[in-house]
């Protein structure tokens, strides 16, 4: 091996040690700070450093082209280096002045139900974005796993977890009594009638899921309670059990439709692991509003550099398990074969 | 410390025992009796993981509890591929990183079942999960080699573990990459970003990284440096175990992989 390729090698294994303890630090600085910094210019400057020694180390290392399976190696960290450049915040500021392409590259979204948005939210600067066409939010919903679950304790320390089953009598101990849930409520509410307190159902007000509880102690004196989800340890100095609603959620589905020209060119459900993909954005179920179900918040993404890093992606791992497995398998075959077994 | 007075504990206790006296066994020359133990911890781990997979109903790898439970389980296979299609040895070896691999499950962490946050219901998820596990089963027997490489004084021994060590990292590099690069179209899916700083992440690629470096030192020097290999190899299996448990266990490293605890 000559000098001058010993010295790259040598760089290559400075730039790997050195991108280790920039993770390590990344690491203790948490996502968004890391983030930030592995964007900066500094690591901006390492980053094209990293590019251009694998180039250079593809140019001059002909043991590379005689391997292909580590040149796809080689090559898919460029691939996924070069997409990651082009589709970052510089690399879109790059675009916009070089070639005039204005893309957001990232932000969020509002939208109410029935209502149509363009505008996006930008990640850094707090500025508006718009986009070419416009999304409408048809419907969103909140589902959870079946059955809810009410959990139970006593102050003596013992503990129930029971599925919610209305009508369902359920006794917890001949020392405890028993627990039955009598109605359960989506938006809880309470008139007054004839003086009575009335607990009823408002699907018009904001959702305040809730169960009603009768409990019957062991000498049959029965008394009703109302345990709510979001407002947890609601008891009475008379209680003897503590009592909480819990719902767990399975998944946010926002109905999505995509508007150009006052048409409706695509329609989707997007929910978490499922995405939108539309002009050159996806958008991702992001945020909800808890309290009413009213609106979603999105995540915009800009897919600019994305095919690149894939192509990068798959390079690398058809290049990782080309060298490392497929050639010392071939090997093996070939060596049986030889020998005649 | 928590005891598991469960089924699902007694398996698992049940297996973590005969991986223990098939390590002895083996350790004292029974080999076949060591081999029946092996296989019948195996059984009781394959019980234990199928009744996890029953209980909560879903592929068991959401938490570090069904993943110490799956590593338990696939340390055998992994094993006998080695032996019988590499033919690399410390089989006895194997025996007690099954056992070790088994305990975190038994006495650590909390058998509470815990249903699929939707994140997590992803066709990603287990081949995600499972990749890596496996990597990491690679790379605990690397380890193994090349602390055993580390001890032994003789030079053709030392040659041999060393040798024995590559190959175990040559198995396990793919599936390093793949656990990484499936995460991270996992993390587009999911939460927009391929790459999104994480520490859990950053600690992953760290990871990754320094078996990269290991493959750029060893293709410099060779076997020149055989004992730097040996330190490359244990210091990339420290940073699997950091990213493994530092980043799920320590409040300092919290971040979109926290729910995995």
């Amino acid at each position: 091996m000559n000098r001058f390729r010993r010295s790259i090698l040598w760089a290559a294994l400075v730039l790997i040690l050195l991108l280790i303890f920039l993770s390590i630090y990344g690491a203790f600085l948490g996502a968004e700070r890391a983030k930030k910094f592995f964007n900066s210019l500094p690591l901006a400057v390492y980053w094209i450093a990293l590019t251009v020694l694998l180039i250079v180390g593809i140019i001059l290392f002909r043991r590379l082209v005689r391997m292909p399976a580590l040149l796809l190696v080689h090559f898919g960290c460029i691939l996924i280096l070069a997409g990651s450049i082009w589709g970052s915040q510089a690399g879109h500021k790059l675009q916009n002045r070089l070639l005039g392409i204005a893309k957001i590259p990232t932000g969020q979204m509002l939208i109410y139900e029935g209502q149509h948005e363009n505008r996006v939210v930008l990640e850094d600067a707090n500025q508006i974005g718009e986009l070419p066409f416009y999304v409408r939010l048809k419907d969103f919903r909140v589902e959870y796993y079946k059955p809810d679950h009410l959990q139970i304790q006593s102050w003596q320390g013992k503990s129930w977890k029971i599925p919610v089953e209305i009508g369902k009598e359920i006794l917890l101990g001949e020392d405890v009594g028993t627990i039955k849930v009598a109605r359960k409520f989506e938006s809880f509410k309470i008139k007054v009638e004839d003086g009575k307190n009335l607990p009823f159902d408002d699907p018009n007000s904001a959702a305040n899921p809730a169960l009603e509880v009768e409990i019957k102690s062991p000498d049959g004196k029965a008394a009703t309670r109302y345990v709510f989800e979001r407002f947890p340890g609601h008891t009475r100095p008379e209680d003897k059990l503590h009592l909480r609603y819990q719902r767990i959620i399975s998944d946010y589905i926002s109905e999505l439709q995509i508007i150009r020209n006052n048409e409706v060119v695509v329609e989707k459900g997007i929910e978490v692991n499922h995405p939108l993909h539309f002009g050159g954005y996806h958008f991702y179920q992001h945020s909800y509003d808890a309290d009413a179900g009213k609106y979603t918040i999105l995540m915009v993404v800009s897919d600019t550099g994305l095919n690149l890093v894939y192509a990068g992606f798959l390079m690398l791992c058809i290049g990782a398990l080309w060298h490392f497995w497929l050639k010392h398998l071939y090997s093996a075959v070939a060596l049986r074969h030889v020998n005649g077994d | 410390m928590e005891i598991k007075y469960t089924i699902q504990g007694l398996l698992i206790y049940a297996a973590i025992a005969a991986y223990l006296s098939a390590f002895l066994t083996t350790f004292l020359r029974c080999e076949r009796i060591g081999n029946f133990l092996y296989l019948l911890g195996f059984i009781a781990a394959v019980l234990a993981f199928v009744y996890r997979w029953y209980d909560v109903r879903h592929v068991p790898l959401q938490n570090l509890f069904e993943v110490f439970l799956c590593l338990g389980m696939i340390s055998y296979p992994v094993s006998w591929f080695c032996r019988y299609t590499l033919g690399a040895g410390g089989y006895s070896g194997d025996m007690l990183i099954a056992a070790i691999m088994l305990v975190p499950a038994g006495f650590v962490f909390s058998a509470e079942p815990q249903r699929l946050p939707p994140a997590l219901q992803s066709w990603l998820f287990v081949p995600h999960v499972a990749v890596y596990a496996l990597s990491y089963i690679f790379m605990a027997k690397a380890t193994f080699q090349a602390i055993s490489s580390l001890c032994v004084m003789g030079r053709m021994q030392h040659a041999n573990s060393e040798e024995a060590t590559y190959r175990m990292i040559c198995i396990g590099f793919p599936l390093l990459t793949l656990g990484l690069i499936l995460g991270s179209c996992w993390g587009k899916l999911a939460w927009g970003d391929y790459w999104g700083w994480d520490p859990k992440e950053l600690w992953s690629l760290a990871s990754w990284l320094v078996y990269v470096g290991y493959f750029h030192f060893r293709y410099m020097f060779g076997k020149k440096y055989a004992r730097i290999n040996s330190l490359w190899a244990i210091a990339g299996m420290v940073f699997i175990l950091i990213t493994l448990f530092w980043v799920n266990l320590s409040n300092l490293f919290s971040g979109l992989h926290s729910y995995a605890t």
